[in-house]
């Protein structure tokens, strides 16, 4: 088993130490979810690179609840996870905002479509978005010096709250596994695409 | 918001904040959703393990006795103890068949996770591992409403309490965990908290909670009647 010792390179063991955690357990189990972890060491200037990725996240997400809200199409308790989330968001964006200062990324162009005003495209939207949201903060945990990880975990745990709250609302298990996954920058990216959220 | 303190578990508050009932009066919860989504809880138990365990595996991969430092075998214990706590909570209400409909499933399913934590912590700890202490739950397991009430304050609890100790962690396979367990224990808390009729998620921002202040909040449950020991020493971990 691998020690933690400086023969080898930091990221090189820690990548070895994660495959070799899921080998240990994978008898039987579906092996998904192993963090992959940054070749670099956590810096204030990998804090800008994370932190923007979540900024990006934010500015969909905000703007998906409040597009959502100014159409007015939902109703009972998926018009109140609307308005209760959205205003999570918008707190969320102007944190990331102000931190980041001049170095926040800029607003992507976005298009929701009928996600915003037909409750089964929203309900399918807010599940991919909240979801994606848990694993892109979990996934860049070890990327974050330690002031950062503490700002960015007193979120993650509201985008999981908020993913637990619309899965119970469509009757999904909001927690079946005893580890969330998380994703990186790139799977990110990739699952955002694949809500057709954003423009190109 | 308006905020509601008016119940408690012990001195742990129960924020009330905004009842889902004063926000959707009408009780429009979306039925048609429900029957258009539900996963069967047959599904859920079919699943003989619990998902999401090989990225727990990766706890022991540096085992105590070894590389870890004291510092995260320190954290860990607090884990492990906090994890003991929410484990035999949801197990006893399992054995005493106490709820019904979907608190009884939320207890099931949370309480295998939950066992499914100490498992892994025990572990990672190996001989370092606090024992499990004994608990006297005083019957907030045989009400469905005292039982939600309790699980609410403690899966809140638990997110505060890895929120603060993830910063402090020195290993990065170890934080890589602890943060996938620290937005489950949300996930759950999120659930309970609908469950008991409340806004699962209150605030934008979730506070850390201190070692201390945790140590204390369930010291004040008396849930607790006698502490665990390590196998290295005799005196309790859960001291604060």
């Amino acid at each position: 088993m691998p020690t933690l010792d400086s023969r080898h390179s930091r990221s090189d063991l820690l990548q070895r130490a994660i495959v070799a955690g899921g080998a240990l357990t994978a008898g039987g189990l579906v092996v998904a979810g192993l963090p992959k972890l940054a070749s670099s060491a956590p810096s204030p200037a990998q804090d800008v690179r994370v932190l923007n990725l979540a900024l990006l996240l934010e500015y969909v997400e905000s703007a998906f609840y409040a597009e959502a809200r100014a159409k007015g199409a939902l109703r009972g308790e998926l018009r109140v996870f609307a308005e209760v989330v959205g205003g999570h968001e918008q707190q969320h964006l102007a944190f990331l905002k102000k931190t980041l200062g001049s170095k926040a990324r800029t607003k992507p162009k976005m298009q929701f479509g009928k996600a915003t005003s037909d409750p089964d495209a929203f309900v399918e939207g807010a599940l991919a978005l909240e979801d994606t949201g848990v694993a892109a903060y979990n996934g860049q945990a070890t990327n974050l010096t330690a002031g950062a990880l503490a700002a960015a975990a007193r979120i993650v745990s509201v985008e999981a709250r908020h993913a637990a709250w619309i899965r119970s609302i469509v009757g999904k298990t909001p927690a079946a596994d005893a580890t969330d996954p998380s994703l990186t920058e790139a799977q990110v990216l990739t699952a955002l695409r694949k809500t057709g959220f954003l423009r190109s | 918001m308006a905020t509601h303190r008016d119940e408690t578990i012990g001195e742990v508050p129960v924020e009330l904040d905004l009842t889902l009932e004063e926000l959707d009066p009408a009780g429009a919860i979306c039925e048609a959703h429900e029957n258009l989504y539900r996963d069967s809880r047959a599904t859920f138990l079919r699943r003989a393990t619990v998902g999401g365990a090989a990225l727990l595996g990766a706890l022991s991969v540096v085992p105590a006795s070894g590389a870890q430092s004291a510092n995260d075998v320190d954290i860990l214990n607090y884990a492990l103890t906090l994890e003991y706590l929410q484990s035999s909570f949801y197990t006893e209400a399992e054995r005493i068949r106490a709820l019904r409909g979907n608190a009884r499933e939320a207890a099931e399913v949370v309480g295998a996770v939950e066992r499914a934590h100490v498992q892994a912590l025990r572990k990672a700890l190996g001989s370092a591992a606090v024992s499990r202490p004994t608990f006297n739950f005083g019957g907030v397991t045989e009400d469905q409403r005292r039982f939600l009430k309790t699980a609410v304050a403690f899966e809140d609890l638990a997110v505060g309490a890895y929120k603060a100790q993830a910063p402090r962690l020195q290993s990065k396979p170890i934080l890589a965990v602890a943060i996938s367990i620290h937005s489950v224990e949300a996930r759950h808390a999120a659930w309970m908290r609908r469950l008991f009729g409340i806004v699962p998620a209150a605030e934008a921002f979730d506070d850390p909670v201190s070692r201390p202040e945790a140590t204390r909040i369930v010291a004040s449950t008396g849930f607790i009647t006698s502490s665990g020991k390590t196998e290295r020493e005799a005196k309790p971990r859960f001291t604060g």
